[in-house]
């Protein structure tokens, strides 16, 4: 027991609301040594977080806590608020998801950290400034003096978040909490952050708790996984354990829905988990997963424990490879063998996009998509990705029509229409759809669901009547697994899957022949997108319509693409087909992208290539290669000076660089 | 700091360019008043030819637009005209006088209620959802909801009439100045912060219980920062910017409010000469009131519009790098 810096025994929590009692954690014990790291993993609503403020003891005035947690031979739950002062962010430090809202916006960095090394320390203002300069220096930071006269707002998510990171070593803790720190920030980032983690760890030596639903980034920082459902631990084990024999079925959905390397929709349809997490009253009992598990049988209410299934390794059920119920068969939906017509059709460009460019600004001009010039074939989908800032998004809402080119042309169907959705006819108007990142904030609050769908189908004149209108709605619903219940219901009563179920209906029941997916599933549980991933390759393959798929997201931008684009700083850096651009010979780029991307399995490794800085200002005429500034694999001052050539490798790759095909 | 001095220019430019246009405004709404200045002037038992021969020689009969010229050069050289119903008076030796009785009511007014109205919001806000919130709130309700003829009259009748420790009406006997009947101000003072009690302290309230649900004062009570220099350090500067706005913007409402206030207790202000002036239809005067109100009006905005984006570095900073 002496060896351990935290013991978590028996602690429940639970939130007494006007609806009743509810479980957040229950029962929950674990315990975690000096200079170990553990990983918490689970969908969102699974008492991840109120497990790590429980720690901090931090949480809201209608919780009853029991239970102790053994911080260094405390009880930190029997402490008095003025004593846990001491505690938080002196020995136990905790980083947010949000860096950015968790930056006050009225002081300048510099004061934000250095009142840590004051309180805390007891140090003279001069004396916290040089502390502060040291820990940003530990984290990589460049010009640090710049850095903490800065306010919030002036730098970027990234080195915010290693701002934060710096404010938790302040007064090197013993224990650090990590609650999703990257899932706000590009990939390229969060490779950089996960690790700079990893080599304060090995610098410092203090104690972790890594809090993801991401099961890559868990695998690069933790030693032990434990595996959460609804307030409750499911599984806990070393982090080869859980990996290699997910035992609980929970953890073993958790993996299988994640979209990763190799998996593309041609030979894998992602395992998705049916519901969601439920909110769980005081006084239910059994397995908390019951009702979403698909092993599940009579034995599950009585023979519901915790056991040991390994070495170290306990699960609160081990029916995951149970054979009495077979594993459901997930079959990927294949292409239906077409006639000779729709070959043809297929051939066709449906829309191509002649050096689109837009520049926002008058004076200062941001050039934030500059001369793009790429097609769709009809039927197929093109995937856009990108870090944030690159255009991509701007891309399609000029396709979309939100806004008007600067120049170049959008060519649909033999047509220009290089213009807003005002100036556009009808018929475009219904053939090119849009899906929103948030459907919770995209869908009219106080419409309902058949109004929703209703709308477009009104107003583009598809069916005047409306009795057969409302048939169509409720076959559409269908068709994205919601009930005839839905027509009434409005947004706000919808999870946010079901939300992006009804956005996805919405764009498609007039029969679109585009649909322009901005960041559909950024917002969703992981276990959520498996299941709209699903729904929109399934219903791409029987409307064929065509996909502009916009994401940061390389494995679900590969998982379901045809064709590829990657883009940097408005501009085209490769093009190709999925499996040409996801295989060598890259560009600089794409190779850097493809390397931060956290991989699921731990037998592999990969070595993320690290990009440091920013995207290049946008409103600086850029002469040379954009990536320049950032490129691993820079020949020499040509990067810097003349525009990358074109570098044809096959007729549907190509990659904009100084390296020739040969070479990379 | 370069910046922020352009933003003054262009805040005072802005400033002047609604002064031009309000002023034509004004001119125009008093032009389609019913009654002739002349006739005014002259009275009811004037002859035809002696109106006639007034609205000449006072330029009467001139375009409107050659009239409302003259009236603008006149007034930015500082001569506001002569009074009608006070006959020979120049209003410039009246209006000031006034003006000045009044700001130093508003500015009585001003030093009671902010920060009255900030520090119990605070509290309410810190303490949201306790007895001592319930009480704040009730006590914010409750004045908010009565005018300041009505609170006025209670005051009156309480500290006046019962107690006798203040003067039942505000006036200012011949030959002395307000600064030795200082004792007047504070009835129409405290009428005036119990309206604004209500609106400011809410609002208080409500900006600040957003502010400490936000992420950074959790991050900074992670940090181990004790309570109340979270509340004063981290929380109070943010949450009183909505507040700074509403105050900003409720000094030329205050200014129009005193009309009321003033009439009641008969205080010599500004506001109970606009009353005056409208009574006896004294064009010259009425507008020279109403473009004081409105310079005090878009001056109090900028100054709030200053203040705010001194102490918000996201507008200070408007554009600066990402």
């Amino acid at each position: 027991m002496k060896d351990n810096i935290l013991d978590i025994q028996n602690l429940n929590i639970r939130f007494s609301t006007f609806d009743g009692l509810f479980t957040a954690v229950n029962d929950v014990s674990f315990s975690l040594g000096y200079d170990e790291s553990i990983g918490i993993i689970g969908e969102s609503g699974c008492g991840k977080s109120t497990l790590s403020y429980s720690v901090m003891k931090y949480l809201p005035s209608n919780a009853q806590v029991d239970g102790k947690v053994i911080f260094k031979g405390d009880d930190l739950l029997q402490k008095s608020d003025k004593e846990m002062e001491a505690v938080r962010g002196n020995r136990i430090a905790m980083v947010f998801q949000n860096p950015y809202s968790s930056l006050n916006p009225a002081h300048t960095i510099g004061f934000q950290l250095d009142e840590v090394g004051i309180h805390h320390q007891k140090l003279s203002k001069a004396d916290a400034r040089k502390a502060s300069l040291e820990a940003l220096e530990l984290m990589n930071l460049g010009d640090v003096k710049a850095i903490v006269n800065r306010y919030p707002h002036q730098i970027s998510g990234g080195i915010q978040q290693r701002v934060c990171i710096a404010m938790a070593l302040l007064c090197k803790p013993d224990l650090m909490i990590l609650d999703e720190p990257t899932t706000a920030l590009d990939v390229t980032t969060e490779a950089v952050i996960l690790d700079s983690i990893k080599a304060l760890r090995d610098k410092l030596h203090m104690s972790l708790i890594y809090i993801s639903h991401d099961m890559g980034v868990i695998n690069k920082v933790a030693e032990q996984i434990i595996v959460m459902y609804n307030g409750e631990i499911v599984e806990k084990g070393p982090k080869q354990e859980i990996f290699n024999h997910p035992t609980h079925p929970y953890t073993r959905a958790l993996i299988n829905c994640m979209p990763r390397k190799g998996v593309v929709k041609e030979n894998t349809k992602l395992n998705s988990i049916k519901g969601y997490v439920k909110k769980r009253g005081a006084s239910e009992k059994g397995c908390p997963f019951a009702d979403r598990c698909e092993k599940k049988n009579d034995t599950c209410e009585q023979l519901y424990r915790m056991r040991e299934v390994g070495p170290d390794h306990i699960a609160a059920c081990d029916r995951a490879y149970a054979t009495d119920i077979p594993d459901k068969v997930v079959k990927p939906v294949k292409k239906v063998k077409k006639t000779v017509e729709e070959v043809q059709d297929e051939e066709k460009e449906i829309i191509s996009l002649d050096s689109l460019t837009k520049v926002y600004g008058t004076r200062k001009k941001v050039y934030a998509v500059n001369g793009i010039d790429v097609s769709v074939q009809s039927g197929s989908v093109l995937g856009i990705v990108g870090e944030s800032g690159c255009g991509k998004s701007t891309t399609g809402h000029m396709v979309s029509g939100l806004y008007k080119p600067t120049a170049g042309k959008i060519i649909f169907n033999g047509k220009d229409i290089s213009l807003t959705w005002k100036k556009r006819d009808k018929e475009t108007l219904k053939d090119i759809q849009l899906i929103f990142q948030n459907p919770g904030r995209s869908l009219n609050p106080s419409h309902t669901v058949q109004q929703i769908i209703d709308r477009p189908m009104k107003k583009l004149g598809m069916e005047s009547d409306k009795n057969k209108r409302k048939k169509i709605i409720i076959d559409m619903l269908k068709k994205v697994d919601l009930g005839k219940e839905y027509l009434t219901k409005k947004p706000r009563q919808l999870s946010g899957g079901e939300q992006q179920r009804v956005a996805i209906a919405r764009a498609l029941t007039i029969h679109p022949q585009l649909v322009v997916c901005d960041e559909p599933t950024s917002a969703l549980d992981v276990s959520v997108q498996a299941s709209v991933l699903n729904l929109l390759n399934e219903l791409q393959i029987e409307s064929h319509a065509a996909y502009m798929f916009i994401s940061h997201d390389l494995n679900v931008i590969n998982y379901l693409s045809d064709n590829i684009m990657v883009m940097y700083a408005g501009k085209i850096a490769e093009y190709g087909t999925r499996d040409e651009v996801m295989a060598p010979p890259y560009h600089p780029y794409t190779e850097a992208l493809l390397s931060a991307v956290p991989e699921v399995d731990p037998t592999k490794r990969n070595v993320a290539i690290e990009l440091e800085g920013n995207l290049p200002n946008p409103s600086k005429k850029i002469t040379g290669c954009p990536f320049a500034g950032r490129c691993h694999k820079q020949v020499g001052p040509i990067c810097e000076q003349q525009a990358p050539p074109l570098v044809q490798v096959s007729p549907t790759h190509y990659y904009y660089c100084h390296i020739s095909a040969m070479d990379v | 700091m370069n910046n922020f001095i352009q933003i003054i220019i262009r805040k005072v430019g802005s400033l002047l360019a609604t002064l031009l246009v309000m002023s034509f405004i004004i001119f125009m709404l008093v032009e389609i008043m019913p009654g002739d200045v002349a006739q005014m002037i002259l009275g009811q038992s004037a002859t035809e030819e002696s109106v006639a021969a007034l609205r000449e020689s006072r330029g009467l009969n001139d375009p409107v637009l050659v009239r409302y010229g003259r009236w603008v050069v006149n007034v930015i050289q500082g001569d506001l005209g002569e009074s009608i119903y006070m006959q020979g008076v120049t209003i410039n030796s009246i209006l000031w006088r006034r003006v000045g009785h009044s700001l130093i009511l508003a500015f009585a007014a001003f030093i009671l209620f902010v920060p009255l109205s900030i520090f119990f919001g605070v509290l309410a806000g810190v303490k949201e959802k306790t007895v001592t919130d319930s009480i704040i709130s009730f006590f914010g309700l409750a004045t908010m909801a009565l005018p300041e003829f009505v609170s006025g009259v209670f005051l009156i009748s309480i500290f006046a009439v019962q107690m006798k420790v203040f003067p039942i009406v505000s006036v200012i006997p011949i030959g002395e100045s307000l600064f030795e009947n200082l004792d007047i101000v504070i009835l129409p003072a405290l009428s005036i912060t119990f309206v604004m009690f209500g609106y400011i302290s809410r609002m208080q309230r409500s900006s600040m219980i957003i502010v400490m649900n936000s992420d950074y004062i959790r991050a900074a009570t992670l940090k181990g920062m004790p309570r109340r220099y979270v509340i004063f350090r981290h929380a109070l500067k943010n949450a009183l910017l909505p507040t700074i706005t509403i105050i900003g913007m409720n000094m030329g409402w205050l200014f129009g409010g005193l009309i009321v206030v003033e009439t009641l207790f008969g205080f010599p202000g500004m506001g109970s000469l606009l009353m005056t002036a409208i009574k006896t239809r004294d064009v010259p005067l009425i507008e020279a009131c109403v473009l004081l109100i409105t310079v005090i009006y878009s001056v109090s905005t900028m100054i709030t519009d200053l203040l705010y984006s001194y102490l918000n570095p996201r507008v200070r900073f408007a554009g600066g790098q990402r």
